[in-house]
């Protein structure tokens, strides 16, 4: 066989200029003076592509502009060709460890609309989760912040102490991320006394380990040199800018969609919202670890009441209807007859979440007819707080940019659905 | 409301600070927590309700089509078997183990296992035909240990036990309710004969009778799949619950 | 007018009898040397082995152990820090020994690559600098005094040692130049800024020392530490250690190699051999500062005598503390995080370099009212 060379005579141009999404004035305006633009990313800059351009003075951050949707999936767009049950794993894809937030999320709007009262067991078990999730994503936020400031056991601890709440979750629901446990009415199983004696157990290994965490990572010297008194957002600048959670706590303000309007049984636990004057990075990345601590001991709690519970009746009957009987506690069986054929009534029905990272807001619009949402919306903490990030990098310097970036946990793929 | 204070970096805090950090990084190097399972070696015990791959028991199923109507990732897709009869096939090329289908299943033809590292070639050999679901694929087993996260004094343990996890749980059979098909309006059928040619086990039939056309739904041979429910371009066809025996 | 060297001169320099005359002792092995010595040919390649000067410059503390060390100490470093993050770090090369072949495992890995001359490169430099720094790598090892064993005998040993030393950061610097790459100039400028902040106060320790024994003799030093000088002047001791974390780049101070940042810095363009020889170099600096700190501060080759192994023992001595001081320095990385460059200036320029003229001080003193006590 003889090689032969092939040529393709493909009529494509490389791209010539530049394509930047930023006025070109803006251009213009920096190479005439003294300033640079530096484009960062979007190569992945540690937790989803994204590219930031920064308008810089010698070190300094003189403004920074986003240029998100990399990562965009056309969520909404999908959502409108789906069952609304269907719908339950594709919001699910977002966050990658914020499972239990995201679909609580949704499956409260679905109920708003059905005016579905759910079962006492199932939310203090759709509690659970979420505070599971809450935990994880919390973590998963610190390792990657470890990750950007070169602390590589800060990255390693949080991703091994996310594997007993992964362990935790694979024995609630079967799996170890992508639960879909939680559906419109309640969850699918009824989780056994054993393993919600795991997850009690759980918390107090994660008490023990995150104790050694906070030696080396939380509390160590060149951690707070890095992050103190870095991108600082004020009281006044975190409301102007939107920014939600956790962020906007450690500016000041004491606001939680959980304690503002109590959602599953956040109403009947006892906990505190951790908040912080400060605004500074350190303060932002502080204010997630407390609330680790707090999430910890609503779940404790939460174990605790369901102790005191009758097993079974985790499905509300409002939405099983004639099978009530038969699937009040395991819907296996019943699956499609219940929620195949789901149809909402018309009109716009909407459900405000705290996740992990702030508030989500869902908005489902339906036509009243068809078993598919007309109309799915889905707003993320990222995205809202895309811009109270953006102004916290104003006036720093470039080398700050990964410890703001870590401190805010920005998840492009959340934040771009 | 909780305030959280932030640490002030002393002279001699931060020494302690230093010496917290490099003590607590000396206890792990001598004493270290590690959790690793070194998996093709060890295999992690999982629980029963795994959501694995899929087993399928054709002799139970009714060919209803549920599982692929409420797959969200369209992975399941129905093939007509040599009987006559639709089975579903997956491609695990899509599937997102949610198990809705699994969930969906109204005769449990359905099993959940916990086999989650079967290998493939290509894209195309993940296509699964019902053939392939029967049984459960070929993994090699390399593992000596099973491995369970257990908590000891506060502490999480890797427990190790000798014995070979059984990757395929018994699953009982849930609850099933009997159904039968039948019109809650017939002023409005069209005749059109949809349902008829839908019913798998022809329980429903046409006869003509002068000008009129009557349909039968023959409640005996029904076992209430529903594909007539939801072929019917009327939407008239419901399922009832079959009375008890002897009721 | 001295004589020219004769011809008989030369062969009395390269005789065998020259080098039996100043070789090592191993009593434990002596009858085997005796043995092989009276072979023709492989007798004097013994000797010349264990003709002291040599074996400093092959065995101890030269080539072999560096190669060695390299090996034993990237394996370590990642095995120890696997072990404190709850990993299990290297382990299949080799698998019942942990592992422990994984670094020569990647180095032949790095044989067999390609080696990539970008087109931007200064081909000659970017292609002979990463060699030519084996020279101020080597080259401080011959005059490091293991015990009785050293290549070269001076009284400025240790001025000679740091300054070839304080010359390796000058090869990366043109490294980096001859990448012509733009992570490669950032990384060389942040090595540039960090090479000045971390200089002053290393020499400042240095000499410091050399008050305290009153000599820049390595050979003496060692031999009038009956005290150790941690002991002596421990703020000398402190400033020598963090400014060698300083110079080997290890976190905290891991600024001109960044891999989060800049990817690796001057030495982003390389790739095959030629990386695995640049990689290495931040770790050939470690080997040496910290066989220089255990010279200076921990009694270098002195300690209890083995007297079956006769020069080996300071040989083991000063290995064994080298690689003390090696393996502290590997765990610093799993502590700590990068600090910015600016906040690194800042420790180094006020912090370190305060504590550095406090040292100075002590060794002043030192020098000034105890000249019987160590001199």
């Amino acid at each position: 066989m003889t090689e032969r060379e092939v040529v393709l005579d493909v009529p494509v141009q490389p791209p010539t200029d530049l394509f930047l999404p930023i006025p070109k004035k803006f251009l213009e305006e920096a190479y005439r003076g003294d300033d640079y633009v530096v484009l960062v990313g979007p190569q992945h800059p540690g937790s989803g592509h994204m590219r930031l351009i920064l308008r810089i003075k010698g070190d300094v951050i003189l403004e920074a502009i986003p240029d998100p949707g990399y990562v965009h999936r056309c969520m909404e767009k999908l959502a409108e060709n789906r069952l609304y049950i269907q719908n339950i794993p594709l919001f699910e894809r977002p966050a990658i460890m914020d499972t239990g937030n995201v679909t609580l999320g949704y499956v409260r709007a679905i109920e708003n609309a059905l005016d579905v009262e759910v079962p006492e067991r199932a939310k203090y078990i759709r509690m659970i989760l979420a505070e599971l999730s809450r935990i994880g994503t919390h973590l998963y936020d610190a390792g990657i912040l470890a990750v950007f400031l070169g602390h590589t056991t800060g990255f390693m601890w949080p991703f091994a102490l996310r594997e007993p709440i992964v362990e935790a979750i694979t024995r609630i629901s079967g799996v170890r991320v992508t639960s879909s446990f939680i559906i419109p009415g309640g969850v699918r199983r009824d989780v056994p006394w054993k393993t919600l004696e795991f997850v009690r157990k759980t918390t107090f290994v994660l008490e023990k380990r995150l104790k050694s965490f906070e030696k080396i990572f939380i509390r160590n010297p060149t951690v707070i040199e890095r992050l103190k008194d870095v991108g600082v957002l004020s009281k006044e600048e975190a409301i102007k800018f939107g920014v939600v959670g956790p962020f906007l706590r450690a500016s000041g303000v004491e606001y939680d969609v959980r304690a503002v309007e109590p959602y599953e049984a956040y109403d009947s636990v006892s906990w505190e919202i951790p908040i912080s004057d400060h605004g500074d990075s350190y303060s932002r990345f502080l204010v997630r670890v407390e609330e680790i601590a707090q999430s910890i001991s609503i779940i404790r709690q939460a174990v605790n009441e369901l102790r005191s519970m009758p097993e079974g009746n985790i499905i509300s009957e409002d939405i099983l209807q004639e099978y009530s009987e038969v699937a009040s506690s395991d819907i296996r069986g019943f699956f499609f007859k219940v929620f195949g054929n789901l149809v909402l009534p018309s009109g716009e029905f909407t459900s405000l979440t705290e996740a992990a990272r702030g508030t989500l807001l869902y908005s489902i619009i339906s036509d009243g007819e068809s078993n598919i949402p007309y109309r799915a919306r889905v707003i993320t903490p990222g995205w809202y707080y895309l811009k109270g990030f953006m102004e916290a990098l104003r006036g720093e310097r470039l080398a700050d940019l990964q410890a703001i970036y870590g401190s805010f946990g920005y998840f492009p793929p959340e934040a771009d659905r | 409301m909780i305030k959280i204070k932030v640490p002030k970096l002393k002279m001699l805090d931060s020494v302690k600070l230093h010496v917290d950090a490099l003590l607590t990084g000396a206890k792990e190097a001598i004493r270290p927590g590690t959790i690793t399972i070194e998996y093709p070696r060890e295999r992690r015990k999982l629980p029963d309700n795994f959501r694995g791959y899929i087993l399928f028991s054709p002799e139970r199923c009714k060919s209803c089509w549920q599982c692929s109507f409420v797959c969200p990732a369209n992975a399941i897709k129905m093939e007509l078997a040599s009987n006559n009869r639709y089975y579903p096939s997956i491609d695990y090329a899509k599937c997102i183990f949610c198990h809705f289908c699994v969930d969906t299943c109204p005769v449990t033809a359905l099993r959940p296992t916990k086999i989650h590292d079967v290998v493939y070639k290509d894209l195309e050999e993940m296509y699964t035909p019902t053939e392939g679901m029967v049984n459960p694929p070929k993994i090699i087993r390399e593992e000596k240990y099973t491995v369970e996260y257990v908590v000891e004094g506060r502490d999480l343990i890797l427990k190790r036990t000798r014995e070979m996890d059984n990757l395929i749980p018994e699953i009982e059979p849930h609850a099933e309710v009997k159904e039968y098909s039948t019109c809650f309006d017939p002023e409005s059928c069209l005749a059109c004969g949809l349902c008829v040619n839908s019913c798998p086990v022809e329980a429903i039939s046409i006869t003509t009778v002068g000008q009129e056309r009557r349909l039968k739904i023959d409640r005996e041979k029904c076992y209430g799949c529903g594909i007539c429910v939801n072929v019917c371009p009327m939407h008239i066809l419901k399922l009832v619950k079959r009375p008890e025996e002897g009721g | 007018m001295p004589e020219l060297f004769g011809v008989s001169d030369i062969l009395d320099v390269i005789s065998m009898q020259h080098f039996v005359q100043n070789m090592v002792s191993i009593p434990l092995i002596q009858p085997v040397i005796d043995f092989l010595l009276q072979i023709p040919v492989l007798g004097y390649i013994v000797a010349l082995i264990l003709w002291k000067p040599m074996f400093a410059l092959l065995i101890f503390p030269g080539l072999m152990t560096l190669l060695t060390v390299l090996l034993f100490i990237i394996w370590f470093e990642r095995k120890l820090t696997a072990r404190i993050q709850w990993r299990k770090g290297p382990l299949e090369v080799l698998r019942w020994a942990g592992g422990v072949i994984q670094a020569l495992a990647d180095g032949l890995r790095y044989f067999f690559q390609e080696v990539i001359v970008h087109r931007d490169a200064h081909r000659l430099y970017f292609l002979q600098f990463p060699i030519l720094i084996f020279i101020p790598v080597l080259l401080p090892l011959l005059f490091i005094p293991a015990g009785t064993i050293v290549g070269i005998k001076s009284p400025y040993s240790l001025a000679i040692t740091v300054a070839v030393v304080s010359l390796i950061p000058v090869f990366i610097v043109a490294i980096g130049w001859a990448s012509n790459s733009r992570f490669a100039y950032i990384g060389t400028v942040r090595e540039a800024f960090m090479y000045f902040a971390y200089e002053i106060p290393f020499i400042i320790s240095v000499i410091s020392m050399i008050l305290v024994y009153g000599t820049a003799d390595m050979v003496t030093i060692v031999e009038r530490q009956a005290i150790p000088g941690i002991i002596l002047n421990p703020i000398a001791a402190l400033v020598f250690f963090i400014t060698t974390v300083m110079a080997t780049s290890r976190l905290p101070f891991e600024i001109p190699e960044a891999d989060q940042e800049i990817a690796f810095g001057p030495f982003v363009e390389y790739s095959g051999i030629m990386f695995g020889l640049v990689m290495t170099i931040a770790y050939e600096k470690m080997y040496i500062l910290s066989l220089l700190m255990s010279i200076l501060f921990l009694g270098g080759g002195n300690g209890p005598a083995i007297p079956l192994l006769g020069d080996i023992s300071g040989v083991i001595w000063l290995f064994i503390k080298a690689m003390a001081v090696m393996v502290s320095l590997a765990f610093l990385r799993s502590i700590y995080a990068r600090l910015r460059l600016d906040q690194a200036l800042r420790v180094s320029w006020t912090t370190i370099m305060k504590i550095s003229l406090v040292s100075l001080a002590i060794g002043v003193i030192i020098n000034l009212t105890t000249v019987g006590v160590v001199g």
